[in-house]
């Protein structure tokens, strides 16, 4: 009899997640390469909330997973020329950190100590022959958008894009960077090509994602209500049946 | 509630990129200065539910998980080294680097910083020294008695002293390359120092292949572009606006659940 308040606390628990996932993607609008991540919501099919042979039965709601949106973000110029940005949606640039790659589209990199490309954590990023490294002596490098690195009109290397054909599969691990938890094999992204003093914005729309809050709040609320309301049924009827006695 | 907490980071981020900003701008005139840029990484993520975990007995496997995300933090501060404008001053201790490189300085502590900022003068021994007073490195003498001094794009020091025609040579200018020039450390007064991230200075003339050249009677100007600098501002601030709607807004759904009447 308590269901109207238990599926209505369903659905404010998947409302606070909603709520949690919309704060993460406002938090990272100015993030380079960000890709903004909407709840899936649903109805939970396993356990029904209640069966009735009658009236239709009801649900309870479900959170089956966060969905990211891999649409290409604006490109912002910025004048450094170690800042790469890949055009190309679903590609992603490979660096190599002590388990494994990672893969990120965050291309602020700079040159540690020994000229090694590498990203803001240290990580070196990965080209066709392992660590690209650079000579500063040589001047400055230029990226092709094949991703093939120049110096001085010789070239020293390519930076190679990864894609996956399962986006789904890639974890987040913070950082900008992406694990693949798969057994799928990175694959050559071809068709993604690489822009050299620039860096990919994220792809948050910020007026959705205020839609998105006003949206949440709001749905709290009746539920809420809802709430209210089936306890108050309850207690009235409570009351009702406890003075006819 | 995690969305209060992810909002506040997305402030906290902000107000930094605003610090920046700030600091850019004020800047502007600063012989130089090159500028800065705050970067956002996202920070960790909770595995509410894993990917690929079995969602039932049957071998089912969660396609995509639930991965909430914590909010953002600063990855870094960049310093852009673009090339700024020369500026013509005709003052002809005012040196600016063409290129690649930086001048040398020996502060009084002995330690050598490193600058762009050239708009160097003379102390009360001939000294080539700073706005400060620290000394250029190598040292150049000016001789009191030179009425016209010239310094070449490779760094040569030439003085024409009274009742001698031929120029004379005082000294040679050096500068220092690094390997990565964003991780300098900046001192203030202009000043960088080395660092582990930056790695260990490589002087040089300039001129040479991989040095910048010289260009005497010039200032570097900073590399701040206003338009730019004013643009980044308000997107700073709007994204800084929408992080506090966030957190009234989830404290709005606290005060729901806290007032439902039982």
């Amino acid at each position: 009899m308590e269901n109207a308040a238990y599926i209505g606390l369903s659905r404010q628990m998947t409302l606070r997640r909603e709520l949690d996932v919309v704060a993460n993607n406002i938090a990272n609008a100015e993030t380079t390469g960000f890709k903004v991540e909407q709840l899936l919501v649903g109805t939970e099919i396993g356990e029904r909330a209640r069966n009735d042979q009658i009236r239709p039965s009801a649900s309870f709601v479900l959170d089956n997973g966060v969905g990211r949106d891999f649409a290409q973000g604006a490109l912002k110029q910025t004048g450094r020329s170690l800042d790469f940005a890949i055009d190309g949606e679903g590609a992603f640039f490979t660096v190599a950190d002590g388990n494994g790659d990672a893969y990120t589209r965050d291309g602020a990199f700079t040159i540690d100590p020994q000229g090694v490309l590498v990203t803001k954590a240290g990580l070196p990023v990965q080209g066709d022959g392992g660590d690209i490294i650079l000579d500063p002596l040589q001047g400055p490098a230029t990226v092709g958008t094949d991703g093939t690195i120049s110096q001085n009109g010789l070239p020293v290397g390519q930076l190679t894009l990864a894609r996956f054909d399962a986006l789904g599969a890639l974890s987040k691990d913070g950082d900008g960077l992406y694990r693949n938890r798969s057994n799928a094999q990175p694959i050559e992204a071809t068709g993604a090509q690489i822009r050299q003093g620039m860096l990919e914005s994220s792809n948050v729309n910020s007026l959705i994602e205020i839609t998105n809050l006003i949206e949440i709040s709001r749905a709290y609320e009746r539920v809420s209500k809802m709430i209210e309301n089936a306890n108050d049924l309850s207690r009235r009827s409570v009351e009702r049946l406890g003075s006819a006695n | 509630m995690r969305a209060l907490r992810t909002a506040a980071s997305g402030m906290a981020a902000q107000q930094l990129n605003v610090e920046v900003i700030s600091n850019n701008i004020a800047n502007m005139n600063t012989v130089g200065f090159k500028r800065q840029r705050a970067e956002f990484q996202d920070l960790i993520y909770q595995n509410v539910e894993r990917m690929g975990a079995q969602s039932s007995s049957q071998g089912t496997v969660v396609p995509t998980g639930i991965q909430v995300g914590l909010g953002v933090k600063a990855g870094s501060v960049y310093r852009i080294t673009e090339q700024g404008t020369p500026a013509q001053t005709g003052n002809d201790f005012d040196v600016a680097i063409d290129g690649r490189g930086y001048f040398q300085i020996t502060l009084p502590s002995g330690e050598t910083a490193y600058t762009r900022a050239g708009n160097f003068s003379l102390n009360g021994e001939g000294q080539l020294v700073t706005d400060d007073g620290y000394a250029v490195e190598p040292a150049i003498q000016i001789p009191q008695d030179a009425v016209d001094v010239s310094i070449s794009k490779s760094g040569q020091v030439q003085v024409i002293t009274d009742g001698t025609p031929e120029p004379q040579v005082v000294g040679q200018l050096e500068i220092a390359t690094f390997f990565n020039e964003a991780g300098l450390e900046s001192i203030g007064d202009n000043l960088l120092l080395e660092t582990a991230a930056s790695g260990t200075a490589t002087p040089g003339v300039p001129g040479d292949p991989g040095f910048g050249q010289l260009l005497q009677g010039f200032t570097e100007s900073s590399n701040v572009d206003a338009v730019s600098e004013i643009s980044s501002l308000i997107i700073a601030q709007r994204a800084y606006e929408m992080n506090s709607k966030v957190i009234s807004t989830a404290d709005e759904m606290m005060s729901v659940s806290a007032n439902v009447k039982s």
